[in-house]
C-alpha cells in the first residue's frame, strides 16, 4: 500500500467535472485506490463519493493506492491534480 | 443491458442529461420523454409503449421528476420484472446511474444503488458545516 499527499492547485477544486476525471481514471486501475480528507476516506472510484468530499483549491488530501498496480495509479493521479485537470486557468 | 429513461414534466428530462453529458465529458446512454402541458397522457403513454418495444429485453430504470405527478402516474402500469421507476430524480442519481450501469452486477443491486446515490446528494449545507456562524 502506498500513500502520497498532494495540494488542491485547480482554481474550483474537487468540482463535477474534475471529480468525473479522477473517478474515471481511478477506475482504469485494479488496485483500491482512496482519497483521505481530514476524517474522510472515499473510494477514487465513486464520482459522487468524491464529491461528498467538497475539497477546495488549497486543501490537501492523501491518496493511497493498494494493489497489483498502485504506483502507476498513484503516478497517474497525481499527474491529474498537478496538471489541474486540465483546466484553463 | 441496462437501459436509462427520463420521464418528467417538459425538458426537464433533456436537460438533466444534457448536464450529465457536460460532467462526464462524453454522450451517455440515456433517452428522454417529456410530457407536453397540453399531453393527456395519450402522447406520452404511446411514446412510452414504442420505448419499451424498441428496448425489449432490457432492464429499464425510469426516472421520473415527482411522485403523484402524471409523468409518474403513467407508469406505474409498466411496474414489470425489468423495469424500476426511480421518482424524484435529480443529477447524483443518474450520474450513479451512468458509472454503474455496465457494471457486473444484477439489476436489482444497481437499482438499489443508484437509489441510495439520489438521496445521498440530498443536504442541508448549514448541517454539513456544523453550527452557523451568529
Amino acid at each position: 500500500m502506498i500513500r502520497e499527499t498532494i495540494e488542491i492547485i485547480n482554481k474550483l477544486g474537487l468540482h463535477a467535472r474534475a471529480s468525473a476525471k479522477l473517478s474515471h481514471l481511478a477506475n482504469s486501475f485494479t488496485s483500491d485506490i482512496f482519497l483521505i480528507y481530514n476524517e474522510d476516506r472515499v473510494d477514487a472510484k465513486s464520482l459522487l463519493g468524491i464529491l461528498t468530499l467538497a475539497a477546495s483549491v488549497g486543501n490537501k488530501l492523501t491518496i493511497e493506492a493498494n494493489g497489483k498496480d498502485e504506483k502507476e495509479a498513484l503516478k497517474k493521479i497525481v499527474s491529474l491534480f498537478e496538471g489541474k485537470f486540465s483546466e484553463k486557468s | 443491458m441496462n437501459k436509462g429513461l427520463v420521464i418528467t414534466h417538459g425538458n426537464l428530462g433533456k436537460e438533466l442529461i444534457a448536464v450529465a453529458e457536460g460532467i462526464l465529458e462524453e454522450k451517455v446512454d440515456v433517452d428522454s420523454l417529456a410530457f407536453g402541458w397540453e399531453d393527456n397522457g395519450t402522447d406520452t403513454i404511446s411514446k412510452f409503449e414504442h420505448y419499451l418495444k424498441k428496448n425489449q429485453g432490457n432492464n429499464i430504470i425510469i426516472f421520473t421528476d415527482m411522485f403523484g405527478g402524471s409523468p409518474t402516474n403513467i407508469c406505474f402500469k409498466f411496474n414489470m420484472e425489468n423495469i424500476e421507476i426511480i421518482t424524484g430524480v435529480n443529477l447524483p442519481g443518474l450520474l450513479k446511474f451512468l458509472t454503474y450501469k455496465d457494471k457486473d452486477m444484477s439489476f436489482k443491486e444497481i437499482v438499489k444503488i443508484v437509489k441510495k446515490g439520489a438521496i445521498s446528494g440530498i443536504n442541508l449545507i448549514s448541517e454539513y458545516l456544523g453550527e452557523k456562524k451568529k
